[in-house]
């Protein structure tokens, strides 16, 4: 009797349980605050920071040797000084939106992108790589200067770029909906009423 | 995916009113400062909108707006991407054709540095300092060019 009593209590107690578990809602891992903060670090990569002719630009040593060429020496010395400074910005950039991207990717990514467990692994590594690639570009350009880091700048924006292309392809479906407004003045000015 | 009807219109009144304006009112600027320093004159400070009513009357006045932004915005990244040599050349020519003596101007500009005012809305704070950069140090050359040189920046082109 009391062993009766004991299964009766057990499967009471499998079926509320499983009662509970089927009317709980799914848990809202990554809601919108956080989608919109990955695709506004990606659009940040791709748009701001990743674009080939800017990194040029912030690194190209014909202009060092223009300014070498053309003017004293104090405003050379201005220049690298400047020049230093927007590298180690653009560095920090980088770095922060990768922080960003992989917060994402860590927290909610796989709710949204059938991402394989291998791709998951790779990208891991990449993160990995491109976290410490960051750190190291930031050391290296306040050691040694912007034309001082050329490998570790093709090294991490390789690597960023490839990142970036991934994430893409996790937040692609928010495109649509970008693509139907505008980041235009008179867009804004509509969103905000 | 489905894109509503009123925003491909208005798209396609955007783009038809950049091709305009690239045709006729910038073509006219030979060199790419000019025409961003143009473009940004066109720009509202307080609401950072765009107005041509040229443009505004054949199209519509938020076409307009949108057309000069993304000039805006694609001539500031030409002159982003710019060797230094040429953006110092462009700035040379932009200071002959100023009514002023390119002492004078460039006195001015690294005064109040009008060019910061120049830098669409949008643009990242990177981009925007390396612009910044390269226009203060291009008036830096070119003044060193004028102190070896100072015949030419002691005569003035201001008209009578």
């Amino acid at each position: 009797m009391i062993q009766l009593i004991l299964f009766l209590g057990v499967g009471v107690l499998l079926f509320a349980s499983l009662f509970l578990l089927m009317r709980q809602k799914p848990r809202s891992e990554g809601g919108a605050e956080e989608l919109c903060d990955a695709r506004e670090a990606l659009d940040s990569l791709q748009v701001d920071l990743l674009p080939p002719m800017l990194v040029r630009r912030i690194f190209a040593k014909e202009d060092l040797d223009f300014v070498r060429s053309a003017a004293p020496r104090d405003v050379c010395d201005a220049f690298i000084e400047d020049r230093k400074r927007i590298a180690i910005a653009w560095a920090a950039g980088l770095s922060q939106q990768v922080i960003n991207l992989q917060r994402f990717h860590r927290g909610s990514a796989r709710h949204y992108a059938q991402l394989s467990f291998r791709a998951e692994i790779e990208l891991a590594l990449d993160f990995a790589v491109l976290r410490a690639a960051c750190r190291m570009l930031e050391l290296t350009l306040r050691a040694r200067g912007p034309y001082g880091a050329a490998v570790m700048v093709s090294t991490a924006t390789g690597v960023a770029t490839r990142v970036a292309a991934v994430s893409e392809q996790s937040l692609a479906f928010l495109r649509t909906a970008a693509m139907t407004t505008s980041a235009s003045p008179v867009a804004e000015r509509e969103r905000r009423g | 995916m489905i894109i509503p009807m009123k925003t491909a219109t208005k798209r396609l009144d955007v783009t038809s009113a950049s091709a305009d304006l690239e045709n006729k009112t910038l073509a006219q600027f030979s060199r790419a400062i000019d025409r961003l320093i143009y473009l940004a004159s066109t720009r509202d400070y307080n609401t950072g909108l765009y107005y041509h009513d040229g443009l505004a009357s054949r199209y519509s006045a938020d076409a307009a707006s949108e057309a000069l932004a993304l000039c805006h915005q694609e001539v500031f990244q030409q002159l982003l991407d710019c060797r230094l040599s040429d953006l110092v050349d462009q700035m040379e020519g932009y200071i002959s054709t100023a009514h002023t003596s390119p002492k004078e101007f460039i006195t001015v500009w690294r005064g109040i540095e009008p060019y910061r005012i120049t830098v669409p809305v949008n643009t990242d704070p990177v981009a925007r300092e390396l612009f910044a950069s390269n226009i203060k140090i291009a008036l830096a050359i070119l003044e060193a060019r004028l102190k070896r040189r100072p015949e030419e920046g002691s005569a003035s082109s201001r008209p009578q």
